[in-house]
């Protein structure tokens, strides 16, 4: 054991990637546990609420009724997976392991580690999405050629509650906590995102409420790509929208876990 | 890089009205291991996290550090570059097992996969656990887990190592077992820096130290020039004396002795043996012990001996 005398500092990209690597690495190592629900989850949202609702509504505004909750609820497992990753994930890596000391010993920065981690939540997000894109394909409810985007707007969808949630968790001390996050803020959202019913019919104030928040834009963007002719040119004000929310939340969750970690 | 390992001028830290680190300066020469020594809540550990940027010093007054010739406030990743840094609560990744651990490490400094895993390999060598490489990190004992954290520290073959108590709460075995490899990594030429309130092992292993308390330095120096320089040769402890007892007055009878009295113990220091042994047997002691003086001594006569709110 000696010293040598040629150390660098990998560039940002490598410290990034490295990061991701470390999630990747866990979550792989428990690969079946772990891949089998994203395409459990579908599966009993479509059979349940498939068959309840089917039976009784075949068609939603304008769609067959699977095809607009198959397309819906895309986003809402990839919401899902961002937002646990991120809260009960980063928390535990946060205070529990101090998993993120560890790394902060190496020439990793703070926002290295955040980017990196919030680039894994994307990843979970496109996963995800995908896992439900399979079952809805095994199944012949979505075979729009360009379905396949709908894994990247996963990704999208994965970041932007990957930086909400950081955010969130950057001041929250108390792990319970979250449950106000999941049921105040998430569980509203699963609904009022035109994700299970359409939007068009809502009341004037609930309709306000749905174009703020973030997942009717990714539900909108998703649809688009798995259902014939939705694809218009408003599809980028919703873009534009997850661009600014994703740029402000990421800031915000950069400068709360900065604080947090630097004494 | 610059001819200094570390240098600290003028460095403090306030955490409110709290005082942590106050007015500290020091410097370690490469190559050397230094020592940080204070009871807890001194500012050791406030030091060393201020050392890799993981704790911001005091803006004012303007602080001087220098790690070989590296500023943490502007270089914290190319300092990180060549250290290695082993904190006080061991921090390894519980969801890898003991490979990946210093696998993922490995790839924060960008190490090339073939060369990382001759690394690693020579590191479970070098610690001592090659039989633990698939070993999850829950299944380790306090020893092994802190025996991986400082070899994690090393993948980088570090020129500074950084280590914040690197052996409390373990068993002397693996205490000396860290010890050698310390001394051994200083032989090669790294410098080391590390805390500890064990007496001990500053003197085992720390060309110099300094001690500190409430945030400041108190004294510096090598260990044995220390004892020397501020301590008797010899103490005798006396137990169960009360305040007015009449021990305290009879050492005024043996004027070659300086005495402390904290609490019902009275300590009475002389630099050799034979006056300590005549109070001894002046008092009608029947069973007493004289033995040297030693860090721990000087440590609680700079300290001080009463509990501060943090201990």
């Amino acid at each position: 054991m000696s010293f040598n005398n040629s150390y660098n500092v990998p560039a940002w990209w490598q410290r990034i990637l490295s990061v991701w690597y470390r999630h990747e690495r866990v979550y792989n190592s428990d690969f079946l546990s772990n891949a089998f629900p994203p395409f459990l989850e579908p599966l009993i949202m479509l059979w349940g609420l498939g068959i309840g609702f089917g039976a009784y509504i075949q068609t939603m505004g304008t769609m067959n009724y699977l095809l607009f909750l198959a397309s819906g609820i895309i986003m809402t497992s990839s919401m899902y997976t961002a937002a646990f990753e991120c809260t009960y994930g980063t928390f535990i890596r946060l205070e529990y392991d101090y998993v993120y000391d560890g790394m902060l010993g190496a020439p990793i920065s703070t926002h290295d580690l955040i980017i990196g981690e919030v680039l894994f939540a994307g990843t979970k997000g496109a996963f995800f999405a995908l896992a439900v894109l399979i079952v809805t394909w095994l199944f012949g409810i979505i075979t729009y050629p360009w379905s396949p985007g709908a894994v990247l707007v996963g990704f999208i969808c994965g970041i932007m509650f990957g930086t909400l949630s950081m955010w969130i968790t950057s001041f929250t001390h108390n792990i319970n906590h979250f449950n106000f996050y999941f049921t105040g803020i998430l569980s509203p959202m699963f609904f009022f995102s035109g994700a299970v019913f359409p939007l068009e019919n809502l009341p004037g104030a609930l309709q306000w409420i749905a174009q703020a928040i973030p997942l009717t834009h990714v539900v909108t963007l998703a649809r688009a790509c798995c259902v014939p002719g939705q694809f218009k040119l408003q599809l980028l004000y919703n873009l534009l929208y997850c661009i600014i929310f994703i740029l402000i939340t990421g800031r915000l969750a950069l400068r709360g876990i900065k604080k947090r970690m630097i004494d | 890089m610059s001819d200094i390992a570390i240098e600290i001028k003028s460095l403090n830290k306030s955490y409110g009205k709290l005082k942590a680190v106050d007015d500290l300066n020091f410097a370690v020469n490469p190559a050397e291991c230094f020592g940080l020594l204070g009871p807890n809540g001194a500012g050791k550990t406030t030091t060393m996290k201020i050392l890799y940027g993981k704790c911001e010093p005091d803006a004012q007054p303007k602080p001087h550090i220098g790690i070989f010739g590296y500023t943490p406030q502007r270089d914290a990743l190319t300092i990180k570059s060549f250290s290695g840094i082993v904190p006080q609560q061991d921090n390894l990744d519980a969801e890898l097992n003991v490979y990946d651990n210093l696998y993922i490490y490995s790839r924060f400094y960008g190490l090339p996969a073939t060369e990382a895993q001759k690394r690693i390999a020579e590191l479970l060598d070098f610690m001592e656990l090659q039989e633990k490489a698939k070993v999850k990190i829950r299944e380790l004992s306090g020893g092994m887990k802190r025996r991986l954290t400082i070899a994690r520290a090393l993948i980088n073959q570090p020129r500074l190592l950084i280590l914040d108590e690197p052996t409390t709460g373990l068993d002397p075995q693996v205490r000396h077992l860290i010890w050698n490899k310390l001394r051994e990594l200083k032989e090669n030429g790294v410098t080391v820096l590390l805390t500890t309130h064990y007496m001990e092992e500053a003197f085992q292993i720390c060309d110099r130290i300094i001690i500190m308390d409430q945030g400041k330095k108190m004294l510096e120096g090598a260990p044995r020039e220390l004892m020397k320089a501020h301590l008797e040769s010899y103490v005798i402890e006396i137990h169960g004396i009360s305040g007015e007892n009449h021990a305290a007055k009879m050492v005024a009878d043996h004027p070659s002795i300086r005495c402390e009295i904290y609490e019902d113990t009275l300590f009475a220091y002389s630099n050799t043996q034979e006056p300590l042994s005549r109070f001894a047997e002046s008092l009608a002691l029947s069973d007493y012990h004289i033995r040297q003086a030693n860090l721990e001594d000087l440590f609680l006569n700079v300290t001080g001996r009463s509990l501060n709110e943090l201990q």
